[in-house]
């Protein structure tokens, strides 16, 4: 019995095996709401507009729920391989332009999660520091790259531990 | 800028029953969903085989995916696979011990496992192994890691994980062989 032989068969055998594509979900299961029917009914136009408030919100929130998108430099991902959390902003971003990847959004984590005082900002034009986090390409096309700022940020991937950039 | 939905993800994952470790940043919860929900199906795919049981493979599967979330910031980012499959399979190792002995405790017959019907001799062949040397035996084989990498991912020395490959392969040699003279 030959090692690719057995790895065709081994590989089919898993590939026929039943899957799953979605995970779970990364939510706690919402609490259901209960009507308590003895609101005086004084606040009852209040309750209507709370609800249609509550209602749409929660469209626009499943609507903007979050998505899952290969990681640019997964493998078979067009970045696979690039390295791009051992650069610096620029540098990552030169790379980018040079392989063609211009509709880079920026991503840019700073403050301290510890302290609550961190905060997101997305913009055009690379940073000049910080971590660079290998993002993900939108449906739309766009690539994402965060770059991590905050307090205690680390670097991840094979420049994990390194100073940041 | 903050946008809108970034701060709808934030506001959602804080109110997740993470461990207070997890930063609970947009970009943690995107780069997690990113790079790991494109590999649920294959760890559904590789529990079934190992463990032979499609709910039990789809339950393991959902605690690794939410385990992996919860020590995602410990990830060192190198091999998101790897690391994926050995929270996996430390959990279903962990699984087959306890329903090992709830199993002898109830003298139940455990569920009706999911065979694989196209290759039948190996499907049988493979599930001669005990669990832990067919998992071994997928890493090496089908995903290409060393014996090196597979003992530090299954925690155990490098020998072990040598000696069971070997016994595996000459389990399937035998059996396969011997389906082979009966067709």
């Amino acid at each position: 019995m030959q090692d690719t032989d057995l790895k065709t068969r081994l590989a089919a055998i898993e590939a026929r095996a039943p899957g799953a594509q979605q995970p779970p979900k990364l939510l706690r299961s919402r609490r259901r709401w209960r009507p308590r029917l003895y609101a005086p009914a004084a606040f009852a136009p209040g309750l209507v507009l709370a609800i249609a408030v509550a209602t749409a919100g929660g469209a626009i929130a499943g609507f903007l729920s979050v998505r899952g998108y290969p990681g640019a430099q997964n493998p078979d991902q067009p970045l696979a391989g690039a390295n791009l959390e051992c650069m610096s902003p620029p540098e990552a971003a030169s790379y980018l332009a040079t392989h063609g990847y211009t509709d880079v959004v920026w991503q840019v984590e700073t403050g301290s999660t510890s302290q609550n005082t961190d905060s997101t900002t997305q913009q055009e034009t690379p940073p000049d520091h910080g971590f660079v986090v290998p993002g993900a390409f939108l449906g739309d096309g766009r690539l994402i790259m965060i770059v991590d700022q905050r307090v205690g940020a680390t670097g991840v991937g094979a420049c994990y531990g390194n100073p940041m950039p | 800028m903050t946008t809108l939905k970034q701060t709808l993800i934030r506001r959602r994952l804080r109110s997740v029953s993470a461990p207070s470790g997890i930063a609970g940043s947009p970009s943690d919860a995107a780069t997690f969903e990113a790079a790991v929900t494109p590999l649920y199906d294959s760890i559904v795919r590789r529990l079934v085989v190992v463990l032979g049981d499609l709910q039990e493979a789809e339950d393991i599967a959902q605690d690794a995916y939410l385990r992996a979330f919860q020590s995602w910031e410990r990830f060192d980012g190198r091999d998101v696979r790897a690391w994926l499959y050995t929270i996996a399979l430390r959990l279903a190792f962990n699984h087959l011990r306890r329903r090992r002995r709830w199993l002898a405790a109830l003298r139940r017959i455990a569920p009706a496992p999911w065979s694989d019907r196209s290759d039948p001799d190996l499907w049988t062949a493979i599930h001669r192994l005990d669990v832990r040397t067919r998992a071994a035996l997928l890493l090496n084989v089908l995903d290409g890691y060393t014996q090196r990498e597979i003992a530090t991912m299954l925690a155990v020395p490098e020998g072990t994980i040598s000696s069971r490959l070997s016994r595996a392969r000459s389990v399937l040699r035998a059996a396969l062989e011997d389906g082979s003279s009966q067709n």
